[in-house]
């Protein structure tokens, strides 16, 4: 434990900190240690992991929704895509950037940029639909400069370059954990076919048997391990199982 | 609203004489009346503090709405808050502009169906809106930048996002059914608080058993609960009995929460107090409170403000909350927190929007929020009645004043002197508490964070530790070293803006530049951590979503040393001048006894000479195994306070310095447990590409999960009550120190001067959506 | 044809003419135009030039455009940042003042409900006379607009009349903060008059005159240096009259919302915000006439009267600066410790100072 002791200030303390203060404005007045970014003429180097705004990729989507389940402010709602897939949309007058979709997505569909600073003049522009996530936004720049903080062990210095940064960055793709999902009970199955049904990737598929009993098939191949199957099944039978 | 038009301002500027002049003065003197309602004021100040310096734009701050033309809204507008945004605009001078910044304000953000939220674009017109959670200042200067631009003749969004093609083939070719929501709620849930855990507790055993035969009969079951938690269960009628003897013989001084659950299929309110002792011994024990009462409109129970000042506020909020009207408790004859027209809203039957995973078109994307009716909240006339009487002056500081933060302090002054302040909180109340009972567990980390952004990390690791104890999950060695490098890079940062803070309070604006360029280091070690500069969102159940760079432990490292050039130049002309030295000492004093009473936490109770630390007194992440020490101080007053925080981040500083070197000489390694991973254990590097996988579906065990943590500005405590079957909590109740610290700003401010307001309020780091949540 | 000359000699103001020997050729030249000789003598009669030139409106207006901008660079230089800038980028944002008055001008006058309408819109006009009249009495160098033996004593009455136009100002305004901001004021008065007298007296004994060209010829070495505790009175109290930063204490943005002229708006505010930069400009000229010589200095050659008016602006200046830049090292005090430090620690200072200064005539030294 350690006690802390209040500052007391006899008369020639009193004179010498007034001193020290009015030292140190002046000097701060001739050698300042200017911390400022000039920042629409020049740009502050935000690092490769910055959480901006997003990009899709619709080859890598496999329709999961975990994007749209994940997400804590409701921001990513999904629509139909014209191969009748259901991709996400952004509305950034919601999203808060917490990129828990990103580090949901297990295909690496989303992606960041370094993105932050726009301004929109109508809130209904914010809805950000899927066929605009794809290539990369155009934004007003004003910069000619980047900055870079450089934090030595003596202080901190801005490092001017006279490059304009990319916002766009190289995103490594996630570890792959092959998953599938098997029926682990298949006597318990009602056939109402809400797996097959919400299966983005056809993989499950259901066949009458004899005696008019659905038969559901899983095909190992095509499914993605997604689980919405595993979530919808009514009599939870579906669970995911390392491949 | 009829002078809701967009371009008003704009027709005004090109209309009479002049206007190339009147356009290009407009353009280059926007003063901002920085309408600062919620988290997003943070990055404003950095937007206009050393970083980034709005003052280059020719964007000079000025909280007079009279003299300024612009009006930043940050973040959330709530019911109460409503009415001074409607004002603050009528008061200012044509042409006027207002920037909504953060996604509160926009489509509520992550408080998206809150039942405290207006949008400020249905009280003033807006011209722009800024997307961020918050934004980063180059948004805010962006916002400024476009509206320079649209006074010219440019009213354009900034961005053009380009149209492609989405593919038309790869799918099965059928829409597939809609999923349903990923939460699963229990029906009627079996709501216990005192389920009994098996613990290695000696100490507890005895505790109960000394309990057990102090209370005779007045109890109906003591129950040990976790290590450290004992649930105590009594009637109505033996409630304050049994706290008064606990009070009594025990050595218990304080209550660190208050809470409500509403059960409304068993038609009870299980109301609770959980109470802990300062003496040496019964540190780290809390013991839980609790009785059950019939569910009714207005259920009576006494309160226990007569033994405890401190429940006072807690036990008002729970009114507002419930309906639980606290028999002797003077608050009870209106709302605190929340706007006079929400009732009850955190009874199970009051339901929010629930979630659409579909884009549909013709539905909203948010709710359509009511405004409230009257706009106008004034004072009780009994109030003023009562001062007129008695000749005191009573002024209204807030909710829109520089030196109010957001929330109106009712003052009476007699001469200079203040005789009394009321509080009125609750403008940046977002119903954090009612929200977390919809989302899944892993969707309230970000919700929580956004309680405090000046201290995330600390808010964040609260949560997770509460989670981390109902699962019983060890955290991987490595995680734990970088959460605590985390967690006190949090509390410097917090220490700093509340430094930054104390100095614009005193008039010292150098000092809070100082600190804020000391601050934006901070704020670089973090984005480059976690990829966010304030809502960093990194520490889930069992560790941190991926591991940290050498190159940034390497920076880390520095700025332990890199930060004193600077430190020292605030010492010379803030901290050490004699002028602030003044304005401090001997103002606002708490006695130990009174900071107990008033239930003071953290730092602020240390400086009153209380040696209570959680990181020490129960040791949390990698606390224990580094050397550093506790500051206390006798002084208790202003300076006292920040003194003793001043030292406890050299404090903080030593242990991030260990903690790095710790980190590095570790091997690279899991930094999530595995346990909680499951059969994604290959992610425990990175959760990259399986957040919703992993944690989607948790649950936790069924009981009360209480965690205390040392935030930046204190004790932070939460309490999740699982019903063991649903994977979103069944409540969770979070108490904030600032919260708790409220109560202390008000009786340490009695009696002094009028301006010894802002040096006790400065010093008490108060950071309003942090206490309001 | 009435001859030129005669009317200039004839209306007296031909002897006292401003002489700048650098121009003195050019304006030989000009007198073949009858109207234009007849206005530049007009214009370069000293008391004429002292009221419209220097000291008077236009460096005060050339001041006000630009001193803002020099505290606002300054202090933003101190406290690690650049101020205003992009404005015209290249020149540092010189032209700032230039937009905010301009917007100033043009915006809404806001006259709320409460307010005591006739007083609320005259007093920022009527706030000037005290504000201006000073600067008839202050010489630059040896060029001024009334020459009297009592100037000194006229400044002080006109300038301590000042704080009754501010509590004008507060008490028309009818809000909570803008009245505690006027008491505040009115307490700070009597704060800082008593030693702020005092210490102007300590000079007068001094040197023994009031007449200020005469105490600048009296510096032969500066006031400053034989009285400093008199300079460091008056200097506290010109902070404190100015409302400066440790004494800030009736504005007080944090806590009074800028106490008296909080509900002005639009170009009304305009005229407060430019008041507390000109009664800082009287101060300074005081001070430099007391303490710093006057327009004394090396005289620069060619520039014959006016090389005083430069010296003395310099002079100017540097105190404003130097008034102004305690914004960036000092908080604020509070209201009793403002009291406390007029009473007690100036009120002995400038005791003493009298003491001294009565010490240094006795003993001779002046």
């Amino acid at each position: 434990m350690k006690k802390v002791t209040v500052p007391e200030q006899g008369l020639g303390e009193k004179v010498i900190r007034h001193a020290t203060a009015i030292g140190v404005a002046m000097k701060e007045s001739v050698y300042p240690l200017t911390a400022t970014v000039f920042y629409p003429r020049e740009r502050k180097k935000m690092p490769d992991n910055f959480r901006g705004y997003l990009m899709f990729d619709p080859d890598k989507c496999i329709s999961c929704w975990e994007c749209a389940f994940v997400c804590p402010a409701n921001a990513i709602q999904m629509k139909v895509a014209p191969n009748k897939r259901y991709y996400p949309t952004v509305d950034y007058g919601k999203c808060i950037f917490c990129h828990f979709c990103v580090d949901s997505c297990s295909g690496g569909a989303l992606k960041t940029t370094k993105i932050h600073d726009v301004a929109y003049k109508d809130m209904d522009e914010m809805l950000t639909l899927t066929e605009e996530m794809l290539e990369e936004p155009e934004i007003i720049r004003e910069d000619k400069k980047s900055v870079e903080y450089v934090i030595d062990e003596h202080d901190l210095h801005l490092k001017r370059v006279r490059e304009v940064d990319t916002l766009f960055v190289a995103v490594t793709p996630p570890v792959e954990i092959p998953m599938v999902s098997q029926c682990i009970d298949r006597a318990s199955c009602i056939g109402c076919r809400v797996c097959e049904e919400v299966c983005e990737s056809g993989a499950i598929s259901s066949s009458t048997e004899q005696r008019g009993i659905l038969r559901m098939k899983i095909d190992t191949d095509k499914c993605t391990g997604c689980g919405l199957c595993v979530k919808e099944c009514s009599m939870r039978i579906l669970r995911l199982v390392k491949k | 609203m009829e002078e809701g038009d967009k371009d008003r301002n704009i027709r005004i500027l090109r209309s009479g004489v002049f206007t190339p002049l009147r356009r290009w003065g407009t353009k280059w003197s926007l003063w901002p009346c920085h309408f600062v309602t919620s988290c997003c004021g943070v990055e404003l100040a950095h937007a206009f503090a050393c970083g980034f310096d709005g003052e280059r734009l020719g964007t000079l701050n000025m909280g007079i709405s009279r003299q300024a033309n612009f009006i930043i809204v940050e973040g959330t507008i709530t019911r109460k808050m409503a009415r001074a945004l409607r004002i603050v605009w009528e008061q200012m001078p044509d042409p006027k502009f207002v920037n909504v910044i953060g996604a509160c304000g926009q489509r509520g953000g992550i408080f998206w169906n809150s039942y405290n939220l207006t949008r400020p674009s249905e009280i003033v017109p807006v011209d722009f809106f800024i997307p961020g959670c918050p934004i980063t200042p180059e948004g805010l200067l962006r916002g400024v930048r476009a509206v320079q631009e649209k006074i010219e003749g440019r009213d354009r969004t900034t961005i053009k996002f380009k149209t492609a093609e989405l593919p038309s083939e790869g799918g099965k070719g059928k829409e597939s059914r809609v999923p349903t929501t990923a939460k699963i709620f229990a029906p009627t849930p079996l709501i216990k608080v005192d389920v009994p855990k098996e613990v290695d507790w000696d100490f507890g055993e005895d505790l109960v058993k000394s309990l057990k035969a102090q209370l005779g009969g007045l109890y109906k079951s003591i129950t040990i609960t976790d290590k450290n938690r004992i649930a105590i269960k009594t009637t109505p009628e033996n409630l304050v009995k049994v706290v008064r003897e606990l009070s009594g013989t025990t050595g218990i001084d304080h209550v660190k929460n208050v809470n409500v659950i509403d059960v409304p299929h068993e038609r009870k309110f299980i109301v609770e107090y959980m109470v802990s002792s300062y003496s040496e011994e019964l540190m780290p024990v809390i013991i839980t409170v609790f009785t059950e009462i019939g569910r009714e409109a207005e259920p009576v129970f006494p309160s226990l403000t007569a033994l405890w000042e401190s429940v006072d506020y807690s036990e008002r909020e729970m009114h507002d909350f419930f309906g639980i009207r606290f028999e002797g408790n003077e608050g009870m004859n209106g709302k605190f927190l929340l706007a006079p027209e929400t009732q009850t809203p955190l009874r199970k039957d009051f339901k929010l929007e629930e979630e659409r995973y579909v884009l549909e078109d013709g539905v909203p994307f948010a709710p359509k929020i009511e405004l409230p009716s009257d706009l106008k909240m004034p004072v009780s006339e009994e109030l003023l009645e009562e001062a007129e009487k008695s000749d005191d002056f009573v002024v209204l500081v807030g909710p829109h004043h520089t030196g109010s933060g957001h929330l109106r302090w009712i003052m009476r002054l007699k001469g200079d002197l203040i005789v009394d302040i009321i509080p009125d909180p609750g403008y940046v109340h977002r119903s954090m508490e009612k929200l977390a009972e919809n989302r899944l567990y892993i969707q309230n980390i970000p919700l929580f964070e956004r309680a405090n952004i000046s201290d995330p990390f600390n808010m964040n690791l609260g949560y997770v530790r509460a989670i981390e104890k109902a699962l019983g999950i060890e955290v991987p060695e490595r995680a734990k070293y970088i959460r605590t490098i985390m967690a006190e890079l949090s509390r410097i940062g917090a220490f700093f803006y509340d430094s930054g803070i104390l100095s614009l309070f005193t008039g010292h604006s150098t000092g809070f530049m100082y600190v804020w360029a000391i601050r934006e280091m901070i704020l670089e070690a973090v984005v480059r951590m976690t990829g966010s500069r304030c809502t960093p969102s990194f520490i889930i159940p069992g560790g941190i979503r991926r591991d940290i760079s050498d190159d940034v432990l390497n920076m880390t490292s520095n700025f332990t040393s890199a930060i004193n050039k600077r430190l020292r130049k605030f010492e010379d002309i803030f901290i050490y001048n004699p002028v602030f030295i003044a304005r401090t000492k001997g103002v606002g004093v708490l006695t130990r006894e009174e900071a107990i009473r008033y239930g003071i936490v953290g730092p602020f109770l240390r400086a009153s000479g209380v040696d209570y630390d959680i990181r020490k007194v129960e040791p949390y992440e990698a606390y224990d195994k580094l050397d550093w020490e506790v500051t206390t101080g006798d002084a208790g007053d202003s300076l006292g306070r920040y003194m003793g925080r001043y030292e406890e981040i050299k404090q903080s500083l030593r242990i991030l310095k260990q903690a790095v070197d710790a980190v590095k000489r570790m091997p690279r390694g899991a930094v999530i447990s595995e346990e909680v991973l499951g059969e994604y254990r290959e992610a425990s590097k990175d959760i990259k590409g399986h957040l919703f996988h992993a944690y989607g579906n948790l649950v936790l065990p069924k009981g009360e999960w209480t965690s205390v943590t040392e935030a930046g500005r204190g004790t932070l405590l939460y309490s999740i009550i699982s019903d063991g079957e649903s994977n979103v909590p069944y409540r969770v109740r979070i108490v904030t120190p600032c919260w708790m610290n409220l109560r202390g700003i008000i009786e340490a401010s009695k009696g002094e001067r009028v301006a010894d307001f802002w040096a006790v309020y400065g010093s008490f780091g108060y950071f309003p959506p942090e206490a309001d949540r | 044809m009435i001859d030129i000359n005669t009317v200039i000699t004839g209306l007296g103001i031909a002897g006292n003419q401003v002489s700048i020997p650098i121009i003195q050729q050019m304006l030989d030249l000009l007198p073949e135009i009858p109207m234009i000789k007849l206005i530049i003598s007009f214009i370069l009669w000293k008391p004429f030039f002292a009221a419209l030139i220097c000291p008077g409106f236009t460096t005060l207006g050339i001041l006000l455009l630009f001193f803002p901008w020099i505290e606002r660079k300054l202090c933003g230089r101190i406290q690690w940042r650049v101020g205003p800038h992009e404005i015209v980028w290249w020149l540092g944002g010189i032209i700032q003042l230039l937009a905010d008055s301009l917007r100033f001008l043009f915006q809404e006058v806001i006259v709320h409900k409460d307010a005591h309408r006739p007083y609320f819109l005259q007093f920022p006009f009527l706030t000037f006379i005290p504000a201006l009249l000073p600067l008839m009495f202050i010489p630059a160098g040896n060029i001024v607009a009334i020459e009297t033996p009592y100037a000194i004593q006229i400044i002080l009455a006109v300038v301590c009349l000042f704080p009754l136009f501010i509590l004008g100002l507060g008490w028309a305004s009818n809000s909570r903060f803008a009245f505690i901001g006027t008491v505040r004021e009115a307490f700070m008065y009597f704060a800082y008059e008593v030693p702020f007298i005092i210490a102007v007296l300590a000079m007068i004994v001094l040197y023994g005159t009031s007449d200020p060209v005469g105490i600048a010829t009296k510096q032969t070495i500066w006031g400053i240096i034989l009285n400093p505790i008199a300079a460091l009175t008056f200097f506290i109290a010109a902070a404190m009259a100015t409302s400066r930063m440790p004494f800030e204490i009736p504005e007080a943005e944090q806590e009074l919302a800028a106490g008296p002229h909080v509900e002005y708006s639009g170009i009304a505010f305009g005229l407060i915000y430019v008041l507390c930069y000109e009664k800082a400009y009287v101060l300074a000229g005081l001070m430099t006439m007391l303490f710093l010589g006057g327009g004394s200095g090396p005289a620069i050659a060619g520039l014959g009267d006016l090389s005083g008016v430069i010296w003395f602006l310099l002079k100017v200046v540097i105190v404003l600066t130097t008034l102004f830049v305690l914004r960036a090292i000092y908080p604020r005090y509070r209201l009793d410790q403002g009291l406390s430090i007029g009473w007690s620690a100036m009120l002995s200072l400038s005791l003493i100072a009298l003491a001294l200064s009565i010490v240094l005539v006795l003993g001779g030294v002046i």
